[in-house]
């Protein structure tokens, strides 16, 4: 009798130990990813006016942060530019430095058109190269249709510095 | 006083063989159930082993190119696949680890998944490969899930976890009991005649092929369904184990979400203001392809394109060896690089893991290791297929001819053996209680089954 009543309570602290496994499971904590390696990515926000017209100076800027924390001493930061179709006339200028962490020119564009600006920035490791779409003026049937193709990615087979 | 002392040798002898009984008891039944899975289990496992050099010669036409001159852009590769699959939705991209080897593009059409095999240097398609098509997929399908998904997961997990009780019934019935003498033991007796030999033929060999027997299932059951995403998740919180992504666990996001240029519908005419349009583009797979080469990233990498406007660009390689193992994600509108977690990277646990995993398919130390799993591959059949030999040899032909069952009493250090690894492995516990249950329910109030089942 006795040892059917310590079975009992083997047995019973048995289930209760599967049970509480099976049901409560384990899930990832959300902030698992602390324990491990972290990278410091540099972060770009690009400034533009909500219109852009061809033929007059248009600022544009770019804010670097890193860590949630503004970066004033990049090792290099550059604007490449082209216009749709055309990337064989990609030009690269050199911001200069606003304020702290803020980089920035101003740039006149000859044409109406699709154009877009690729902003190079690197700190040490961190290196980014966010891509930019802005709308010059008014868009061409051509380059309105190449949107709608929905072809985010820059167009294939060119080199893209010069 | 004689009298006395026999029956104390007497009770203690009495004992002593109920215990063997007992575990024997265990040791026939578990393993007339899990034989037949574990047969499976290592032949295709064997056949799996050599999935290099299989694939090597039946898709070479599709693996190998001829190099000449400078690879295509990735971007263009992919261009031509779209062009000749339009409804296909692209998934990933393998740019090829070698000079010699074909690029390949992973898409999905009309829900088949399908790799479509490029020439980089020409651009050209060579061939496509159905997922459904790929033999060693089915192959590692069935040693994992025996074709049957969840379900086949799960049993061949508790198939496993109920070798390793096999594997302790087993050590302890092999055992000597008299005096040592390693004939039956450690060597084969081969002249004592067919029974003797039919013995030895299952407990020789499964004594020296325990530990690689043990070694396979350790390191198998990490990536088990049930078992392994639990062992996972546990190691990976503790910081130990794998960091979130590569095993268990999602990737990070695209900081960028807003600012994000949307693309117009309507035909003909911009529809949604300009500052919509505006605004960030994803970076171009060669971009991927650029930063993959500036980070060493190990040359037989896949990248995985980007699901959703938050996702990332996925790099993962887990080539032969675990040390070239990377798990890299990209923020797909600026291209920093938000993880970069390699074999160094990985807590104790997840190295640990990560070797095993390369140990198991035979490919962390080339030709020998798969040999020495081949070998163990063997083993694991002539102990699964002596032991059922052993059984039908012996076998009443009106009862399972199993040894008698005792009292639980006799059991005691036993049942604290079984019930510790039913509380390890939680699905041999599950399945024990489903065992007492259908003793108590079913097996002791059927007279015809108490008999058949020597209860």
């Amino acid at each position: 009798m006795r040892s059917n009543k310590g079975d009992g309570t083997m047995k019973k602290v048995f289930l209760i130990t599967i049970f509480g496994l099976l049901l409560g499971g384990c899930s990832l904590k959300e902030d698992a990813a602390e324990l491990y390696l972290q990278e410091q990515p540099l972060h770009a926000e690009v400034i533009l006016p909500e219109t852009i017209t061809s033929e007059e100076p248009v600022p544009i800027k770019v804010i670097l942060t890193q860590d949630g924390k503004k970066v004033d001493e990049v090792d290099s930061v550059e604007f490449e530019m082209w216009k749709h179709a055309d990337v064989i006339h990609a030009t690269a200028e050199q911001p200069s430095v606003l304020e702290e962490g803020t980089y920035g020119i101003n740039k006149t564009f000859d044409r109406d058109g699709l154009y877009y600006i690729k902003i190079h920035a690197s700190k040490g490791d961190a290196i980014i190269m966010p891509q930019v779409q802005i709308v010059v003026g008014e868009l061409s049937k051509s380059e309105l249709e190449y949107l709608q193709k929905d072809l985010p990615e820059k167009e294939e087979g060119h080199d893209h510095h010069h | 006083m004689e009298t006395v002392i026999n029956t104390t040798t007497k009770s203690d002898v009495q004992q002593k063989s109920s215990l063997y009984r007992a575990v024997w008891r265990w040791h026939f039944y578990a393993g007339i159930i899990v034989a037949p899975f574990l047969i499976i289990l290592a032949v295709t496992g064997s056949i799996y082993l050599f999935k290099p050099q299989i694939e090597q010669v039946i898709y070479q036409d599709l693996f190998e190119v001829t190099p000449q001159g400078e690879k295509i852009p990735a971007s263009q590769q992919i261009e031509e696949v779209k062009r000749l699959y339009p409804d296909a939705v692209i998934s990933k991209y393998r740019p090829g680890e070698n000079a010699t080897r074909s690029s390949e593009v992973g898409l999905t059409v009309n829900d088949q998944s399908v790799t479509v095999f490029v020439d980089p240097y020409t651009g050209k398609s060579i061939g496509e490969l159905n997922s459904e098509d790929r033999i060693m997929d089915k192959i590692e399908e069935f040693h994992g899930e025996l074709m049957m998904g969840t379900i086949g997961d799960r049993i061949v997990e508790l198939a496993a976890c109920w070798t390793i009780v096999l594997m302790v019934t087993g050590l302890y019935l092999w055992l000597p009991r008299k005096k040592p003498n390693m004939s039956g033991v450690l060597y084969m007796r081969w002249n004592k005649g067919r029974s003797i030999l039919a013995r030895d033929l299952h407990v020789v060999p499964a004594f020296w092929i325990t530990a690689g027997m043990l070694f396979l299932v350790m390191t198998g059951l990490p990536w088990s369904g049930f078992w392994g995403t639990q062992f996972q998740t546990i190691a990976t919180n503790s910081g130990a184990g794998y960091p979130p992504s590569v095993w268990v666990g999602n990737a990070p996001v695209s900081t960028v979400t807003k600012d994000i240029a949307e693309v117009p519908w309507a035909a003909e005419t911009l529809d949604v203001p300009v500052s919509e349009v505006q605004g960030f583009i994803p970076v171009s797979i060669d971009d991927v392809v650029q930063i993959a080469n500036r980070e060493g990233v190990h040359p037989s990498y896949t990248v995985f394109l980007p699901k959703e406007p938050t996702g990332v660009y996925t790099l993962s390689a887990f080539p032969p060896k675990a040390e070239d193992e990377i798990t890299m994600h990209i923020d797909q509108y600026s291209g920093a690089v938000l993880t970069d977690y390699r074999f160094e990277h990985y807590g104790f646990i997840g190295q640990v893991v990560a070797l095993g995993i390369t140990l198991h398919k035979g490919t962390q130390f080339g030709l020998i290791n798969q040999l020495a799993s081949l070998l163990i591959c063997l083993g694991i059949i002539l102990v699964a297929v002596s032991g059922f030999y052993l059984w039908l040899k012996r076998k009443p032909s009106k009862s399972m001819g199993a040894p008698k069952s005792t009292s639980i009493k006799n059991m005691k250090l036993f049942l604290v053996v079984l019930i510790g690894l039913g509380i390890l492995f939680p699905l041999v516990g599950l399945s024990l209680i489903v065992i007492f249950l259908m003793d108590v329910l079913l097996i002791k109030r059927i007279p015809f089954l108490k008999r058949f089942l020597h209860a």
